[in-house]
């Protein structure tokens, strides 16, 4: 069955495996020790989403997904996770070029939201459903960025922790307080001896802060944090990359922000496989949103 | 509510959570309702709690193996699930599982609904005895038993156990027999309750009001009993071995006349003397020659056959017949058989009999002269205390079997003066023990509880060890009430249907919780009760300090004071001097009896004269000697 989420698969290529940084701190990149773990502000905010999609079922050669995104920010108050805003959409991902009136008519009758994915000149079966799996996470990045938004407006002096990229939160009011915690390494922005720095971080250890180049968008900076020993494991064991959005206090907190990240990396994420990179209560978010997924599972 | 494959629901059990803030525990009612007409009532019988830790490895990782480290920043969800016991399904068919709804805290009338109390409660008239109080989450509701099904015909009987002290037992049974006597029905008939005072001075104040708190009196309002207590006692003990100072607790001068003795002569015991025998006796035909001196010698004129003449009516008038008996079959060249009984056996019948006059002296009278339980006269709602906790474990068989043998007789015939009689017996183990042999006393008990329910008599019985209890006494009990347990016990195999999570409840229960068993109710429910409003024997010594024993010549006096406040010691000192003691316990006990008008000239016209026969140590001859030159074969 065709279903699931479009992330990666072991053996399978990377799409951008390479992209440019700028130091921005020091030159070359320097490991800095932070000095262990500091409790995170209190009304932290954390921020994830969730994405499931199936193929229902086929209009000739064209598939019909159907799709479930959900986003949600919890806070913690005495050690416990409350629901601070929560996002979900549920909708039906088609190639619409290749529909007739009458089965796009058929689908608008379901009385879910309809999306239409890119369509080839040539037919692929493959290809279509990467399409479709493109839209469902445009979506569910829709919907976090909306609960995100929600969160920040409504809580002017709170941090927030979201699962990810800073993306497209670098710019605009409360920006200032979004940290994107990113522990996917598919993309290396730094080479050299830069590149051995930061990927033989000892645990405890950050990088200097650098540039990242982002497509398009306002720039973001980006470094490397260790949250546990590597040594004996994968190399990228417990090694994060941390974003906020381009300014100078960024660089005057970036070791006050990884101290803060080392102060969650109890309890830890487990069963998760990538709990050496996942704080808490951001796995928490998932667990969450999963359990309300309610027949999506 | 949850069900999943591993934890499905059933029509018996469900599964659900709750917060884990929730004011819920262990023995809370809980209700679900599938809005469709199903609605189950049930009780928690378990509860676990659990997070998301997959093994506690990771928590020391993310400690970095410091036991000490700062707690983390965010706690671990927490699940805390809960399994409840189904009590009632309405519609009761077809059987189903329970559907999968919301969970709800019981209310007070989800309470009377799921113990099925409905059918009784509202009865008319209603059987409704309140037992205790049932609170969760706030919320309480009175419990209440039905008396068709704790006093007879339906079914009867209770039994309460649980460690000493902690317990709470006596209390529970004092508390539920003032709710049985301001609740049982009137169009029931008329019931009373005898208690046997075992343990020093338990039972021995139950007229006099005890201290309560407010939350007792709120307790006994919520329930509609009154905090009283009981209204009418009647405290009857046996003598001290000095025949005049009565053998109880209950001796403070305030409460003066308030305890009537008991005392029987040779035709009360030996109605009831197979009590005395055991096993081997009966094999050995000692019943046959009980029967033979019951029909024929006590009180009859019985020649035998060597010229004698005697007429039996006391236990020395026996022991002449025997010493007649044995010098006859001496002078006759030493024959072993009289009248088709062995020697062997007379004999041993002989020393079984005069050893419970003996042992039991204040009990047991050497003359006639009786004073007894008022059968055929006893008073509806009315408390009999029979304290025998400083008679031998002999005499308080005699008397626990001679007094529910003669209830048992009364009842049968309807002549009792009531129509039900709650026999309340602490230390039940004592009296009907799980293993040991057959015993009088025991097979009296079984009877009871298989029997007494079609005749009004109903066991009440307290132990600290129900495994130590025949299993056909505490089984045949229809209620069943446990107080704070010993975890040694709850392992025993007759305590597998409980939960473990129940079983340690059980075990930390603290005093005035009880958990109670009845037929109505599918599964056990915990509740609680007031202290007594009865004095307890503890603080009643307190208050009542027993009095020490005075001379015979004063305490003749203190008895017959009772009957006229007029009588001086003096006076009654010049009457008894030169009497024998064995006479004027005689005219004591007859003129307690009678009650005449002028109880002094009653005594002195009843202390017949008497040549005094005093040894030079001052024993009284006419005591029983013992026999010395033949050995008892039977002797233990
Ligand atoms: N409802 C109650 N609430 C609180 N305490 C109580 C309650 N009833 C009795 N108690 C207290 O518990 C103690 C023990 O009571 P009780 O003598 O009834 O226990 P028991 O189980 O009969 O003990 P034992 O096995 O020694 O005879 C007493 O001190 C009494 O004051
Ligand atoms: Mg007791």
């Amino acid at each position: 069955m065709a279903a699931g989420s479009p992330h990666r698969r072991a053996g399978q290529p990377i799409t951008d495996p390479f992209a440019t940084a700028w130091l921005v701190e020091d030159d070359p990149l320097r490991a800095i020790q932070v000095g262990g773990p500091l409790r995170s502000p209190p009304g932290t905010g954390f921020a994830d989403g969730i994405q499931r999609w199936m193929v229902e079922g086929h209009f000739g050669l064209a598939p019909v997904v159907r799709a479930y995104v959900a986003a949600a920010v919890l806070t913690r108050r005495d050690g416990s996770l409350a629901m601070a805003a929560e996002e979900h959409e549920e909708f039906i991902v088609v190639p619409g070029e290749r529909l007739t009136t009458e089965q796009r008519d058929a689908l608008d009758r379901v009385g879910l939201p309809v999306y239409e994915s890119d369509t080839s000149a040539r037919v692929h079966p493959l290809v279509d459903q990467y399409a479709a799996a493109r839209i469902v996470e445009t979506r569910r990045e829709t919907a976090e960025r909306k609960a995100v938004r929600r969160f920040v407006d409504a809580e002017p002096t709170s941090w927030l922790v979201m699962d990810g990229s800073v993306g497209h939160l670098t710019g605009g009011p409360g920006a200032e307080r979004v940290i994107g915690l990113v522990k996917s390494h598919e993309t290396q922005y730094l080479e050299g001896a830069d590149l051995l720095t930061a990927l033989t971080l000892r645990e405890g250890c950050r990088s200097s802060v650098f540039e990242r180049s982002r497509a398009g968008g306002t720039p973001v900076y980006s470094w490397y944090l260790r949250l546990w020993p590597w040594t004996e494991r994968d190399l990228l064991h417990g090694l994060t990359r941390l974003e906020r959005w381009a300014d100078r206090t960024t660089l005057e907190e970036a070791t006050l922000v990884s101290r803060w990240m080392l102060g969650e990396r109890a309890p830890i994420s487990t069963p998760d496989a990538s709990w050496d990179r996942l704080i808490y209560p951001i796995h928490h978010i998932e667990t969450y949103l999963r359990a309300r997924m309610g027949g999506w599972n | 509510m949850v069900a999943t494959e591993l934890l499905p629901s059933s029509p018996y059990q469900f599964h659900f959570w709750t917060a884990t803030d929730a004011t819920i525990g262990i023995g809370a009612i809980v209700r679900v309702d599938d809005g469709a007409g199903r609605i189950v009532h049930a009780v928690i019988v378990d509860g676990r709690a659990y997070s998301d830790l997959p093994t506690p490895l990771h928590e020391v990782v993310a400690a970095e193996g410091n036991p000490a480290a700062q707690p983390p920043p965010t706690r671990r969800v927490e699940i805390r699930l809960w399994t409840a016991a189904v009590l009632r399904q309405e519609p009761p068919e077809p059987v189903q599982p329970v559907p999968l709804a919301t969970v709800h805290l019981a209310t007070e009338s989800d309470v009377e609904i799921a113990l099925r109390m409905d059918a009784y409660v509202r009865a008319e008239p209603s059987t409704a005895i309140p037992i205790g109080i049932y609170s969760a989450g706030g919320m309480r509701a009175p419990v209440y038993l039905d008396a068709d099904f704790l006093l007879g015909p339906e079914s009867a009987h209770l039994n309460i156990n649980g460690v000493s002290g902690l317990a709470t037992k006596t209390s529970a049974v004092l508390f539920l027999l003032s709710s049985i006597f301001a609740h049982f029905p009137r169009s029931k008939g008329q019931i009373a309750a005898v208690c046997f005072n075992v343990k020093g001075p338990d039972l021995t104040f139950l007229d006099q009001p005890a201290a309560l708190t407010a939350a007792d009196r709120e307790m006994y309002a919520a329930l509609g009993i009154p905090a009283e207590p009981f209204k009418a006692v009647r405290f009857y003990a046996p003598f001290k071995a000095d025949g005049v100072n009565l053998n109880t607790l209950r001796s403070h001068p305030d409460l003066a006349g308030s305890v009537e003795p008991l005392v029987w002569g040779l035709r009360e015991v030996l109605d009831f003397a197979e009590v005395l025998l055991n096993r081997d006796d009966i094999d050995a035909k000692a019943d046959a020659f009980l029967d033979f001196l019951g029909d024929r010698v006590v009180g009859k004129t019985f020649r035998d056959e060597w010229g004698g003449q005697h007429r039996v009516e006391s236990f020395a008038g026996l022991e002449r017949l025997f010493r007649a008996i044995f010098d006859g079959l001496e002078s006759a060249g030493g024959r072993d058989m009289w009248r088709t009984h062995h020697v062997a056996t007379i004999r041993k019948v002989r020393n079984r009999l005069l050893n419970i006059s003996t042992r039991c002296k204040g009990l047991v009278t050497d003359d006639d002269t009786a004073h007894d339980l008022p059968f055929g006269a006893f008073d509806d709602r009315a408390l009999y205390v029979i304290d025998v906790a400083g008679v031998d474990q002999l005499g308080q068989d005699l008397v626990f079997t001679r007094v529910v043998s003669k209830l048992r007789e009364h009842l049968e015939r309807r002549d009792l003066g009531v129509d039900h009689v709650v026999v309340f017996v602490d230390e039940l183990n004592k009296y009907a023990p799980a293993d040991g042999p057959e015993t009088y006393v025991r097979r009296m008990l079984l009877d009871i509880s298989e029997r007494g329910r079609y005749l009004g008599l109903v066991l009440f019985g307290a132990q600290q060890f129900r495994s130590q209890v025949h299993r056909r006494v505490v089984g045949n009990a229809s209620t069943t009430i446990y107080g704070r347990m010993d975890s040694d016990e709850l392992a025993m195999p007759g305590y597998q249907t409980i939960s473990a999570a129940t079983k340690s409840k059980l075990a930390t229960l603290p005093k005035g919780e009880l958990m109670v068993r009845h037929p109505h109710f599918a599964h056990p429910i915990f509740l609680k009760f007031p202290r007594p409003a009865a004095l307890a024997g503890r603080q009643g010594i307190e208050r009542f300090p027993p009095a020490p024993d005075v001379p015979f010549g004063e305490a003749v006096a203190r008895q017959l004071r009772v009957l006229d406040r007029r009588i001086a010691a003096s006076g009654v000192q010049d009457l008894i001097d030169g009497h024998r003691e064995v006479d004027v316990r005689s005219a004591l006990l007859a003129t307690r009896r009678a009650r005449p008008r002028d109880p002094l000239a009653f005594f002195a016209a009843r202390l017949r004269p008497s040549i005094p026969r005093r040894t030079a140590d001052g024993g009284d001859q006419s005591a029983v000697q013992p026999l010395k030159p033949v050995e008892d074969p039977y002797a233990p």
